[in-house]
């Protein structure tokens, strides 16, 4: 570990990937304005040249550019982030602190992951949305192309700013740092989900994406000020001392219930799930797909640091965590309302929601499965943590794949006109075979059918659970298991039920016939259909070829510790 | 030079199946039907070379392996390479006495099924998916990887899906979504079966092999879980199983699945896809077990006795002749249950020659049904009759299919019910006439719907109204020859069935002694 706290090149090297989208940010902010403005130095009638503002420059003032500025953003960002996965040397982390010592940021291959889902995530949409996005004709001096040339800045700035909200989370090592990071990063999406603002979809969704996150964020903050009250300190360090002296009184549980309702609504775990397919539905579909991929990742990656670094299991008589009875009922609830209300949803895009929160329940049980894992039939519990956050982190990145691919095809439908019902998908087998086929992919590694890359990540999140709850195999009967195996039961019956929703996509592809009007070939988009062809690309080689990444999984859930 | 045989019979299919998709995904339908013919012929090839590539395993060509000395858990031609070496996952191949005959079915149907709907529309999507049906399920009886096993049983149901999707029935888009929904929802329960089976070992592992080891205590440690968890997890398996095979009650999705599908998609679900779940059987539960088997005997009979009754009896109510067929099969697995209940090396060789008959019984009854449609629009066993007059091709087919499947003696079918009768007679006395009282209904609902459409004469020897008044066709040379191949096969495995009974025979006994359990 070396700690740091002034501004260097050796700084500057650390933290990479955030100065990468920092640099991006401010790129994006400059360069569409760049042009033959003068500056008149007062009193004189010498003008300088300086820039910014009058006749702009032919080459930034086309409305492509910010998207491709974004574009070339992320994916720096994430090769850096890639690279540093990949060196194995960095194992062992770097921690960034203020100058009275307190630990700000700390750099290990836990929060690089996440970075990782992060930036994926949001390249991906970024790539996916090029197409999207209306971009005019190219003759400078117009006003439209001025106005979509500002307003595809804005889309872009919103992304990397959410991008740069996301990154902080991953790295803080104070909660309220943690809590500054969340907020840039969902004031960013609340205002993506209602870019849209036309439609009367988008301005709702992003009206009550708003409002419930709000409430949300300020029950967190809530929790945090007691937090504070508590222990005298918001970092993690310092908490998690405190609470393994303490033990859990009143007031810290209320102040981590509290916080943990912020992070819920992240994750959209059940009850805190209402605006969720009324925000998915109403946002444009790469938007989308971030909210259910990479911002939900961030509102794990928060309860994974509140309840695995602060309350970990050591407090109650068989060695479970205090909260693993609520997290289980949680995680039950969930995934089984989730994949209930999914079966219902005629919109597919709400569909895919609640398939979202039916996947969350399915994290939350795998948490649960680690508050369990210091219950006594375990031989070596660090190790049994480790793999089933390792799972975790595994599902969370593969995610990124069949998830947001799924709705980057929606997105294609969207482009020539709504995707809000199931039969705008009618037919599109015959449409366009290729689109079809990652489509249906992407349906069947929801629903965890092997060899894709969503049977892995389900198997692993099983593997887990079972060998969390079946200790070191000395069982006479199943009763005697931890009561988390009958979580994975539940999951597995779960993932039966979510079989019909994700056939009745392929169903309705291949068998119906398509709409009125709808007949013709879809609409053209080649970076759109490169981003799919990405995600089909990755969910079915991490199915067959997973061993590369599980094992940065393990490093990565190693360095949490 | 060493090639590993087994593994290629699994990847070329499935590899050439994506890749003739491919190819012909990005045409118009009117540039993709000039590819039908070629896609077609290259699927043949590809089966063909399979068929004869197992059997020059069998005859010793390749490999010379002495096939009726293969004792329970020694396994030919293995080959094991890493897969995903952070789980311990490997790619493991292997066959012995319980599933190279399975294999062997199954290259055999390959070519067959494809012969006999070579006729079949959109013919440049409709065989790949054949051949990828056909990687996958040798990739089902030659995996001896709990994973690989796993990954290739699912991928079965997609081709299938398909398949019945594309070019079913009526009510194809039911029966697919059914088919897929049971037979998942079963087999996820078994995967978590599995699951907590990898958990609960003293050295964690995927391979089968090693499993059946560490479970019967060969290794040393002594039988490895108490007697309560091996009957949990033997249920969680048996019920995957018991779903595919598929046993009342959970039979319900193959009479939907069978008269939806393609005759194609019905030859191949029930040549080879039911024998899966039998496959399985001996392959997980009952080898790992075995206790458990012995403490479940009892419920297995029952299980199978009402499949039996209760398939024979729907069977006689049916007036769709496909239903009546789907209905047999039912009862016929039935009989593989009865066979693993009577706990007699005897009865075990039954049920898997049973598999392996109705294997090559079942798509010729299921040929026959889709010629009939095929030929005159229609599935009602009253909509044709005399048929011998004007499709004597036919009528002989419908006819000999119909004999094999009630027990001729002679034919394959036969020498599987005489054995489990034996083997049952040992097992429980004079119970003995339950089943063979329902294998005579058996017979009277096969005469019966003979004795409707090939003879009955008289008024009705008019051609039905779904025809239209065009003349009646008999069926066309590629059915013909089809017919005229399973055929001889019943015939050869019904005279001289020791040609793979031998190493079943083997298996068994072998497998009964390493278990110790069963009245060897």
């Amino acid at each position: 570990m070396s700690n740091q706290n002034e501004l260097n090149m050796d700084m500057i090297e650390t933290l990479g990937p955030e100065f990468t989208v920092f640099v991006g940010l401010l790129l994006i902010m400059i360069v569409p304005n760049l042009g033959n403005g003068t500056f008149r130095v007062p009193g004189t009638s010498i003008r300088l040249p300086w820039f910014l503002g009058g006749t702009r420059y032919k080459v930034v003032a086309s409305p492509r550019l910010p998207g491709l500025l974004a574009v070339l953003t992320m994916a720096v960002a994430l090769i850096q982030v890639i690279w540093y996965l990949c060196d194995s040397s960095a194992a062992d982390g770097k921690v960034i602190s203020s100058e009275n010592g307190i630990e700000i940021f700390k750099v290990n291959m836990f929060s690089r992951i996440f970075e990782a889902i992060f930036f994926a995530a949001l390249l991906l949409a970024a790539i996916a949305s090029l197409d999207r996005l209306p971009t005019g004709s190219q003759k400078s001096d117009d006003i439209d192309v001025l106005f979509n040339n500002r307003r595809q800045a804005d889309f872009y700035i919103l992304m990397l700013t959410s991008a740069l909200g996301m990154s902080v989370v991953a790295l803080a090592q104070d909660m309220f740092v943690l809590f500054v990071g969340l907020e840039l990063a969902s004031f960013s999406t609340y205002v993506l989900v209602a870019f849209h603002k036309e439609t009367r979809a988008g301005s709702e969704g992003g009206a009550k994406y708003f409002i419930v996150g709000s409430v949300a964020s300020a029950v967190g903050l809530y929790g945090l000020s007691m937090l504070y009250l508590w222990a005298g300190s918001l970092q993690f360090d310092v908490l998690a001392a405190k609470w393994a002296a303490d033990g859990a009184t009143s007031l810290s549980m209320m102040a981590l219930g509290f916080v943990l309702v912020g992070f819920a609504f992240k994750i959209s775990a059940v009850p805190f799930h209402f605006a969720a397919p009324d925000a998915y539905s109403g946002a444009n579909s790469p938007v989308a797909g971030v909210l259910a991929t990479a911002s939900k990742a961030m509102g794990m990656l928060g309860l994974m640091r509140v309840l695995l670094i602060i309350t970990i299991p050591d407090s109650t008589a068989d060695g479970s965590a205090v909260w693993i009875g609520l997290l289980g009922v949680l995680a039950a609830v969930t995934m089984t309302w989730g994949n209930i209300a999914a079966l219902g949803s005629e919109n597919p895009k709400r569909m895919l929601a609640y398939s979202s929160v039916a996947h969350a329940g399915y994290m939350l049980a795998a948490l649960t499965a680690i508050g369990a894992w210091n219950w006594g039939l375990v031989d070596n519990a660090g190790d049994a943590m480790d793999v089933v956050v390792a799972a975790l982190l595994f599902h969370m990145f593969v995610l990124v794949f069949f998830k947001l691919g799924a709705f980057l095809v929606l997105g294609v439908l969207e482009m020539e006109g709504g995707a809000s019902r199931l039969s705008s998908l009618a037919g599109l087998g015959k449409r366009e075979p290729l689109l079809a086929v990652a489509m249906f992919l992407f349906m069947i590694s929801l629903a965890g059918v092997p060899p894709m890359a969503g049977f892995l990540s389900k198997l692993l999140v099983i593997m887990g659970i079972v060998e969390v709850a079946t200790g070191t195999g000395s069982l006479s009967s199943i009763a005697d298991a931890h009561w988390v195996w009958w979580l994975a039961l539940l999951m597995v019956i779960n993932s039966a039920i979510s079989m019909f929703y994700y056939l009745r996509v392929g169903v309705v592809m291949y068998f119906h016939e398509p709409e009125e009007g709808r007949q013709g070939p879809l609409a053209s988009g080649a970076s759109i259909r490169i981003a799919i062809a990405l995600c089909a690309i990755g969910t079915v080689a991490f199915g067959l070829v997973g061993g590369e990444l599980i094992d940065m999984c393990r490093d990565a859930a190693e360095s949490l510790r | 030079m060493n090639i590993d045989y087994l593994s290629l019979m699994v990847i070329l299919p499935i590899l050439a199946s994506i890749f003739l998709l491919i190819l012909t995904s990005r045409l118009n339908p009117a540039a993709r039907a000039k590819f039908d013919a070629p896609v077609r012929m290259a699927s043949l090839i590809i089966s063909l070379a399979m068929f004869v590539l197992a059997t020059l395993m069998f005859l010793g060509q390749i490999g010379d392996v002495g096939w009726n000395d293969i004792a329970f858990n020694n396994f030919e031609f293995q080959e094991s390479y890493v897969w995903i070496e952070q789980l311990g996952i490997t790619w493991t191949v292997g066959v012995d006495g319980l599933s190279f005959p399975m294999v062997w079915l199954t290259t055999l149907l390959m070519p067959i099924t494809i012969i006999a709907t070579w006729n079949e529309k959109a013919g440049a999507t409709y065989f790949p998916l054949m051949l990828m049906l056909g990687g996958a399920l040798i990739g089902v009886f030659v995996a001896l990887d709990m994973f690989m096993f796993y990954v290739f049983w699912e991928l079965t149901l997609i081709p299938m899906f398909f398949m019945i999707l594309k070019w079913g029935g009526k009510d194809r888009k039911y029966a697919a979504q059914k088919f897929f929904i049971y037979t998942f929802t079963a087999s996820v329960i078994m995967l978590l079966g599995l699951l907590t089976m990898y958990f609960l070992m003293d050295t964690q592992t995927f391979s089968m092999q090693e499993m059946v080891v560490q479970a019967s205590g060969a290794n040393g440690n002594g039988v490895w879980l108490g007697l309560e968890v091996q009957k949990v997890l033997f249920i969680m398996l048996m019920l995957g199983f018991l779903v595919k095979l598929p046993a009342a009650p959970f039979h319900t999705w193959l009479p939907d699945a069978h008269v939806q599908a393609p005759t194609g998609g019905s030859m191949m679900l029930a040549g080879v896809m039911l024998k899966m779940g039998a496959y399985g059987m001996f392959r997980l539960p009952i080898s790992l077990f075995p206790h458990a088997l012995e403490e479940f005997r009892f419920i297995i009979m029952i299980i199978g006795l009402i499949s039996l009754v209760w398939g024979a009896i729907v069977c006689l109510g049916q007036t769709n002749l496909k239903k009546m067929v789907a209905y047999s099969s039912v009862s016929h697995m039935g009989v593989i249950l009865l066979g693993i209940a009577s706990m007699q090396p005897l009865g075990w060789a039954a049920a898997l020659f049973m598999m392996f008959a109705h294997g090559i019984i079942s798509p010729m009854l299921f040929a026959v049904c889709g010629a009939f449609k095929h030929h005159y629009h229609s599935m009602e066993i009253g909509a044709m009759r005399g048929m011998a007059k004007h499709s004597p091709w036919l009528a002989t087919s419908m006819m000999f299919g119909w004999m094999a499947s009630l027990g001729l003696p002679l034919l394959a079918g036969f020498v599987a019910e005489l054995m489990l009768m034996v083997a049952y007679w040992y097992a429980y006395g004079w119970w003995i006439l339950l089943p063979g009282l329902v294998l005579a209904i058996t017979a009277a609902y096969y005469l019966w719907s003979m004795q409707r459409t090939i003879f009955e004469g008289g008024e009705a020897t008019q051609p039905p109204e779904s025809l239209h008044g065009e003349p009646v066709p008999d069926i066309d040379n590629s059915e013909k020859i089809a017919m005229l191949l399973l055929a001889a096969f019943t015939i050869l495995f019904g005279i001289m069935p020791w040609i793979f009974l031998d190493m079943m025979d083997m298996w068994t006994r072998s497998a009964m002694a390493f278990l110790g359990v069963g009245g060897a």
